[in-house]
């Protein structure tokens, strides 16, 4: 059975996406303070708002578990920003929050896995809670709430409601929503939160919209019922169509009703009912009560208010009585009739308050109803919630996300695509056989003018899809927080070239890579103590660099640290003892040795010298970044440190590149690696005994590759002197290549080859991808370390 | 037997067949691995590859590579005319390829009693892409092994 509610499947992915990266921003908080040792405000502020969110979104999909966990975290931070109390156990703080947070991240994992029940998050909600009740214990302000209570007030701005009926410049509006929508309350919410900035004063009722289920079902039946007060130069009409454009709502009638003015509970008359003592359901009989006489009265509350829900108020009814204060726009004898020819009623009291001042509450249960009454009519609670409005603006503006938006990547795919096409149309049109020898002066300059802005476009659109690999990085600093702990050990996490950019897709399967290298280092890389480091004559401070650029069609991704690092004897021993070796060992270079830890089966052996486990997941970081086409190396210098270097080809990346002609073929050859191209001189050229021919340049000797002979193309011009030589370096050696000519410079995006070509070895033979051009033709791509290393 | 299940299954799905000629023989392909059939265009060669893949080419933006199933035969390749066709394959729902033909003939649909299996010559070469042969009215129909006939790597088969 899914999780969800019916009909939110298509919210599904917005909604992961948006929790994920919630869930992102809070580790990043949380690290933040955590290293800087101080809460800011603005943190709060902020951490309480992702809760909020997470709650509120978990709860419209139906995830009960989430969207309590989230609330229980929420109450805390409403503790900590309110009464401000003195932490003391910051660890504990933090270690709560954290959990709660991987807990969430784990849920949304498993939230499509519609066999997977969802997980029980009581056992950490109760540690929350006695958390906070700590925290309240702290906190000596004598006149603190109970913890529910207060988050309940925060969470609900609704003690206004009782302005049901109102008069001056408010309005009352009836929103009926579609049949059979679902999560009707929280469309309700929705609509209230769409019209909060327009509305200086605003109610509704139901009331308990966020929290309560069963208000859906009276909306469902009776529609919702939302009361306002526009804020100077809003019109009600503004307010309305607003409320009449959100989704699922039917129809909205507004209504004007007049003054919202603060009203005496001594204005009022004030009267208690006492219902037949066997009637039973007394809160729903008092609720008829009200029904019956609503029409005609201005002003109306009564107490105990939540009758309609709430059936504990039954008992409250029976034994106090029901109150009602109003004022009536007819007599109030005619009240009184409506009231008694009600069924169930036994008597109407007419009362008088004691306490007409309300700012002091009595405990007498009239005194209560007065201040129920002055609340629901005066500025009171309306006043708090106008200020949560303010308050909401100004967080809004510290918000940093503002301008971004998620968009399904396929859509980008198509898009790319889209524009490929649009490309090879424009060249179709343009250079079209039929407009061969006409001249066409404004045609010609309109076609440029088309391709200027197609250009431009597929410039954007290529820029969309990359994404810094920061996104990636900064997970890991969660990473090296929890290991530090665990394992008390003192490590920086350095990044470089954070800002480097590559397609989408391959950031999020890189995530796993990552975080198994970081792990390894911090767990096997840096000493275990700082003395140990200190002996060693580094600092005691232990230092990961996260390091990445990229180079010519591939993205290169470093993780190093300066532990301990790993003695290549020491490893071939291992390997040797587990029978891993496929060659004698003599033959085994450092390289080849550093690279048997990613032997699967190699680190299950647990010796404890100061290599073992090394290894640990390293053989599914070489399976994943294979996976993406990628090479994974290992580099390392016993006593200095260790450093994993990863290189990705980029499935979408931008490359410039120089279009070299071979006979038929166009190659492209990524410009960085080109260092020049000339026209060959007679004294450049060597013949070695072999017969291979060398070209000197400056005093320096190059070999020469003849890309027709390399590839076994046709019709190539074969002369030296015709053609032109490019000198190419790569990986720090150096070879002159042999070309028919130059076409041009361009930027072309690197499509990856086929699986069925990558069968036959294209990479190994110089080839790193496709590209196809501006007019819909493809040119090959290739791989300069490759065909220089490979000669 | 596997193959007689195969075939069921084949035929419950419709049994519908695109036909093509290549040097005068009818062959045919499952509808469900067709994408598309586009007019023979100009293809980009790669180098170092098999002969009978004769290169790549863009199909909306898609880098698909090239088949030449007369030179994958073992027969001798002709000049493209306005009738040479190339068929897009699709794999897995995602790895396409393309497989040029003499010319596309129609879409047939095959019934059950007129498929029959293979005969099981280890030593006929022409079978070896062959699935099953289908004959009616209209003749026989030699019904393609796409995925043996694109996908595998060994035994190229050069004339």
């Amino acid at each position: 059975m899914a999780k969800f509610e019916a009909g939110m499947e298509s919210m599904v992915d917005t909604y992961i996406f948006e929790t994920t990266s919630l869930l992102e921003q809070l580790d990043q908080i949380l690290i933040k303070t955590e290293s800087e040792s101080t809460f800011g405000e603005e943190e709060i502020n902020e951490i309480f708002r992702i809760m909020h969110t997470i709650k509120g979104s978990s709860a419209m999909m139906g995830l009960e578990n989430m969207s309590h966990l989230a609330h229980a975290v929420e109450d805390m931070f409403y503790i900590i920003r309110e009464d401000k109390p003195v932490i003391h156990d910051t660890g504990r703080l933090y270690d709560l929050v954290f959990t709660a947070s991987d807990l969430l991240k784990a849920e949304i994992d498993i939230v499509q896995d519609d066999d997977t029940p969802p997980t029980d998050f009581s056992a950490h909600m109760r540690a929350i809670r006695e958390y906070a009740a700590v925290l309240k214990g702290v906190n000596t302000a004598p006149a603190a709430a109970p913890e529910e209570k207060s988050a309940d007030r925060k969470t609900d701005p609704n003690e206004l409601v009782e302005v049901s009926i109102c008069g001056g410049n408010s309005y009352t509006t009836h929103v009926v929503f579609e049949e059979g929508t679902a999560m009707v309350n929280l469309r309700a919410l929705v609509v209230v939160n769409s019209i909060r900035e327009k509305c200086d004063k605003l109610g509704f009722e139901p009331e308990d919209i966020e929290n309560d289920p069963k208000s859906a079902d009276i909306i469902a039946r009776d529609g919702f019922t939302i009361c306002f007060t526009p804020v100077a130069g809003v019109s009600a009409d503004e307010v309305t169509d607003i409320i009449r454009n959100a989704t699922f709502v039917k129809e909205a009638k507004t209504s004007y009703t007049g003054a919202l003015k603060k009203v005496r509970s001594g204005d009022l008359t004030h009267v208690r009912v006492m219902f037949e003592p066997d009637c039973k359901m007394e809160n729903l009989r008092a609720m008829m009560v009200i029904n019956n006489i609503k029409e005609d009265c201005e002003l109306l509350t009564y107490f105990p208010k939540d009758i309609e829900n709430n059936q504990e108020t039954a008992q409250l009814i029976k034994t106090d009585g029901f109150f009602i204060a109003f004022r009536a726009s007819i007599p109030d004898e005619e009240i009184f009739r409506i009231i008694g020819e009600t069924p169930s009623v036994r008597s109407i009291d007419e009362v008088t308050p004691e306490h007409k001042d309300s700012e002091k509450p009595s405990k007498a249960s009239e005194g209560e109803k007065d201040r129920q009454v002055q609340d629901s009519t005066g500025g009171g609670d309306i006043k708090t919630v106008s200020d949560q409005v303010k308050a909401a603006k100004k967080t809004s503006h510290t918000e940093k996300k503002q301008s971004l938006i998620s968009v399904n990547l396929s859509k980008l795919d198509q898009l790319l695509n889209m524009v490929g096409e649009i490309v090879i149309a424009e060249a179709m049109v343009t250079s079209n056989p039929d407009l061969k020898g006409l001249k066409l002066d404004n045609f010609q300059k309109a076609a440029r003018q088309l391709r200027k802005l197609n250009s431009e476009m597929q410039d954007i659109v290529m820029s969309i899809r990359m994404v810094p690999i920061s996104g990636a990085f900064n997970k890991m600093t969660r990473i090296v927080r929890d290991m530090k702990v665990k394992l008390s050990k003192d490590v920086e996490l350095v990044f470089e070239g954070a800002d480097t950019e590559v397609d989408k897709s391959i950031i999020d399967s890189l995530n796993d890579p990552l975080m198994h290298m970081v792990r390894n280092s911090m767990d096997h890389g840096i000493e275990d103590t700082p003395a140990e480091r200190t002996a060693a004559g580094k600092p005691p401070r232990g230092k990961i660099t996260l390091s990445a650029y990229s180079s010519s069609g591939e993205v290169v991704i470093i993780v190093a640290d300066d532990g301990r690092g790993m003695d290549p004897r020491k490893l071939l021993d291992k390997a040797e003892k587990n029978g891993l070796l496929t060659k004698p060992r003599t033959e085994y270079t450092d390289k080849e040795a550093f690279s048997l830890i990613m032997l699967p089966g190699f680190s299950t052996n647990e010796t404890v010298t100061e290599y073992s486990g090394r290894g640990v997941g390293m053989d599914v970081v070489k399976q994943n970044i294979e996976k993406l086409g990628g090479t994974v190396s290992v580099d390392s210098k016993p006593g200095t440190g260790t450093s994993f270097i990863i290189k990705i080809p980029l499935s979408l990346s931008i490359v410039d590149g120089m279009e070299v002609s071979v006979g038929k073929s166009i190659f492209t050859i990524p410009i960085n690696y080109i260092k020049e191209s000339f026209k060959l001189k007679p004294n450049q050229l060597l013949t070695d005994t072999d017969g291979h021919d060398m070209i000197m340049i400056r005093g320096e000797c190059y070999p020469l590759i003849r890309l027709y002979e390399l590839y076994d193309l046709e019709g190539a011009q074969e002369d030296l002197y015709e053609g032109i030589i490019i000198l190419a370096e790569a990986d720090g050696k150096s070879a002159c290549l042999l070309a028919d000519g130059l076409i041009g410079e361009q930027q072309v995006v690197i499509k990856p080859f086929s699986p069925l070509l990558n069968n036959f070895g294209v990479k190994q033979n110089g080839m790193s991808g496709c590209s196809i051009l501006g007019d819909g033709s493809i040119t090959i791509i290739l791989d300069i370390s490759n065909i220089i290393t490979g000669m | 037997m596997a193959v007689e299940t195969d075939m069921q299954s084949f035929a419950a799905s419709g049994g519908e067949v695109l036909t093509f000629t290549i040097d005068g023989a009818v062959y045919g392909i499952e509808i469900k691995y067709i994408n598309e059939i586009i007019s023979y265009e100009n293809i980009t060669v790669v180098p170092k590859v098999p002969q009978y893949i004769k290169g790549v080419i863009n199909i909306r933006g898609q880098i698909v590579p090239i088949i030449s199933v007369r030179k994958r035969f073992g027969k001798e390749e002709i000049p493209p005319d306005e009738r040479t066709c190339i068929i897009v394959l699709e794999f897995d729902g995602a790895n396409q390829v393309g497989i040029i033909v003499d010319r596309v003939r129609e879409v047939v649909t095959a019934k059950p009693e007129n498929i029959c299996a293979t005969p099981q010559h280890k030593n006929v070469n022409a079978t070896h892409y062959i699935k099953y042969i289908i004959e009616d009215e209209s003749g026989i129909k030699l019904l393609l092994n796409c995925e043996k006939l694109v996908l595998e790597l060994d035994t190229p088969v050069h004339g």
